[in-house]
């Protein structure tokens, strides 16, 4: 990135840029940092198919840790921009702040990822064969091109694909709705020959769970919250419901107006929350309300990001009882 | 980074005001059950947007040949016709055709509020009244636009009754009625003393070189006809080919702006005549005697080229987008700029702000709602991804 042209570009996304240029990963963590959820589950690292994990889950905990420290600072006198701009230009000097912050305060939990160990369980349990590249799993810089930097993009989108193809990749089953909507309409249209079969988690569900019973432990009642991603981008709306809808126990009360097509946006995601760290709460605490008022005691949903939204929300509104999980974790559980 | 601080002070402080938050979702709830509606009501609209959608993407990359057009076909009908480039030009024409110590009385136009044109009659000595409620209530608020059909949503009735107390010197209660009586009071005998009225259009045919006006108020029918000259102003990306197209057009705004239908649909060709004495033609028998339309180009062209951002031009105007952005939802008009939400950087961006535009693109949850709602399908958030590069990149 060159200094002058990116001067519009807000700070917080500039740093997250950076991350994704410098570690290969959106919170700028260590190498092999993200992969730790794995280590005891012996997935192979060589495989045609392969399970592709992405940074929003495998750093959930201190993206969650780092959202919250600039939220607090952009509610203050102090405002996001300048920490987000003087974080930068630390990293560049090799004081990196923002990642001892995130080490002191994040809860160990990045080793659970309760999602991706879900996701392969289920995979597992479906007979599905797959593989997982741990540190080798490349950043498929889907917020690059989101950010503007297209050619920084598509320079990692060719690396990247590179690295896959170097491997022996192809076919990858994504779990994250943007990675995988990158991987599968983004990246073949700046990378010549592209070949790489892209499905999501929940279509290679549909397609191997044939008429498996799945039952629920308990009775509950769950409403359904689709990412822009996975509906709008994506297309998948029926996909998620019908699986949810297979599994008995459940019952799905939906929003009346707000869902499907015409979701409304959790606020996080596309860099937003980097750059409007409070707006992106109020919204994340609007579209918690309508989830909320169905009833429903957990909410269902297939992004990082809008769990950590969402999550915010609930704890905003004070709403206890209601969880907030990753459809994988619903079909695990079913299981 | 000095456009965006305020920009994002003012946007957060539009963020923690419940009066926008309450006034807003209370016409967001209206909005959808007004347009489902109308959509049921009358189906076919749907079909038709897609052959709207159509005559768009054509007319917009043929809008200096549309514009050649209509101008010929106004003038046969004996109107005055103007292609401005740019927006000083047009401001420049519209300057020398009203003078100055005029009394204006205006019909509600986003292309006049793109150039800032009240403000700029005003300037030059001329007093202009906004007949529009919504508008008149801006104006007298000293605020600006929060939509571009209902100007102001953000305003609830208590203030409005405030408002209208001062301008009366009488007490006024936040009685929905008594005020709009009360703007009809106001507002009614300068249409008749007026020198000049303008408006803007939905959209034009150009083979006949017709105006077509939509609105409920009446205000436009009045500020059109009532005054001896009428003054148009037009972005060039409301020309379509035909008044069969125009129709259409004009049908499904009306219907996505959630209307089955609305109260008045002015067709406006040229000036007001009579041949009832001797078949002279004669100008200015009731309506106006001269008819002005100045064709605005201000950028549309050259917007018109790039195969992403021309969509912008595919817009109706219906608001229907706004009503389904999750951060309009909670800042109103503050994520805007003359044109709102992640749009509204399109048009900051072609007339020249780049500061802005880049505020308003990166406010932008490219969450694609917009896209669902819109009549045109216009993806917005493929528009700001493209406009971020052009940021990003010194563009």
């Amino acid at each position: 990135m060159n200094k002058k042209t990116s001067g519009l570009i807000p700070p917080g996304l500039v740093y997250i840029a950076g991350n994704i240029i410098s570690k290969h990963n959106i919170l700028g963590d260590s190498k092999g940092s993200g992969a730790k959820w794995a280590k005891d589950l012996n997935l192979p690292k060589e495989a045609e198919t392969i399970f592709f994990a992405g940074c929003g889950y495998q750093y959930i905990s201190g993206l969650e840790s780092l959202s919250s420290l600039i939220r607090g600072m952009d509610k203050s006198v102090i405002g996001a921009e300048l920490p987000m701009s003087i974080a930068g230009f630390q990293k560049k000097l090799g004081i990196d702040f923002a990642g001892i912050y995130r080490k002191v305060s994040a809860r160990s939990k990045d080793s659970d990822a309760p999602p991706l160990r879900d996701a392969v369980k289920v995979l597992s349990n479906l007979g599905v064969e797959f593989g997982y590249l741990a540190d080798d799993e490349p950043c498929c810089g889907g917020l690059l091109h989101y950010i503007g930097l297209q050619k920084e993009f598509v320079r990692n989108a060719q690396e990247m694909y590179k690295k896959l193809k170097s491997l022996g990749v192809k076919r990858i089953i994504g779990i994250v709705p943007s990675c995988t909507y990158t991987l599968r309409n983004l990246i073949p249209s700046c990378v010549e020959g592209y070949d790489l079969e892209v499905k999501h988690f929940l279509e290679v569900v549909l397609e191997s769970i044939g008429s498996r019973e799945l039952r629920f432990p308990r009775e509950v009642k769950v409403t359904y919250h689709d990412s822009c991603q996975l509906a709008r981008y994506l297309g998948l709306i029926e996909e998620p419901r019908q699986i949810l809808k297979a599994i008995k126990g459940i019952e799905l009360i939906e929003t009346d107006w707000t869902k499907g097509e015409w979701a409304t946006c959790c606020g996080g995601g596309g860099g937003f929350e980097a750059v409007f760290p409070e707006l992106s709460q109020i919204l994340a605490v609007n579209r918690t309300k309508e989830l909320v008022e169905t009833g429903a005691q957990i909410i269902v949903t297939n992004c990082p990001r809008c769990i950590m939204q969402l999550k915010d929300g609930l704890k905003e509104l004070r709403t206890g009882g209601v969880e907030v999980v990753d459809l994988a974790q619903i079909v695990a559980m079913a299981m | 980074m000095s456009i965006f601080t305020d920009y994002k002070k003012e946007i957060m402080d539009a963020a923690h005001n419940d009066r926008i938050r309450i006034a807003l979702s209370r016409a967001i709830k209206s909005y959808r059950a007004n347009t489902n509606n109308a959509l049921r009501k009358f189906p076919h609209t749907i079909k038709m947007a897609e052959e709207v959608k159509e005559i768009k993407e054509k007319a917009i990359g043929e809008m200096e040949k549309l514009a050649q057009q209509a101008c010929e076909a106004m003038e046969g009908n004996k109107g005055k016709t103007y292609i401005a480039k740019t927006a000083k030009e047009a401001l420049n024409i519209i300057t020398n055709l009203v003078g100055k110590g005029k009394l204006i009385v205006k019909g509600k136009s986003m292309t006049g509020e793109e150039i800032d044109l009240r403000e700029h009659l005003e300037e030059h000595g001329n007093q202009v009244y906004e007949t529009d409620l919504g508008e008149f209530i801006i104006q007298k608020l000293k605020s600006r636009p929060m939509h571009i059909l209902s100007p102001a949503i953000h305003v609830p009735k208590e203030d409005v009754a405030q408002l209208f107390s001062r301008i009366t010197g009488q007490e006024l209660p936040p009685d929905i009625d008594i005020l709009v009586a009360t703007a009809r009071k106001l507002i009614r005998e300068k249409y008749f003393q007026a020198d000049i009225g303008m408006s803007g259009a939905n959209v034009v045919a150009a083979d006949t070189g017709t105006l077509f006006l939509i609105e409920n108020e009446g205000n436009v029918r009045l500020s059109t006809s009532a005054p001896p000259i009428h003054i148009a102003l037009v972005g060039m990306e409301k020309l379509v080919p035909t008044l069969a197209d125009a129709y259409r057009v004009a049908e499904v705004t009306w219907r996505y702006a959630n209307y089955t239908v609305p109260s008045y649909v002015s067709l406006v060709s040229g000036p007001s005549k009579t041949g009832d004495i001797e078949k002279v033609t004669t100008y200015g028998s009731h309506g106006p005697r001269e008819l002005h339309v100045i064709f605005m180009d201000a950028g549309r062209t050259s917007l018109a080229k790039h195969p992403i951002l021309r969509q912008a031009l595919y817009c109706l105007r219906c608001g229907g987008c706004l009503y389904e952005c999750p951060v309009y939802a909670v800042t109103a008009g503050y994520f805007g700029d003359k044109y709102f939400t992640g749009i509204g950087a399109v048009w900051a961006m072609n007339s020249g702000n780049v500061e802005k535009a880049a505020s308003l693109a990166y406010t932008c949850l490219t969450c694609g709602r917009c896209k669902v709602r819109c009549p045109m399908e216009i993806d917005t958030p493929e528009m700001i991804v493209e406009l971020r590069r052009l940021i990003a990149e010194g563009a």
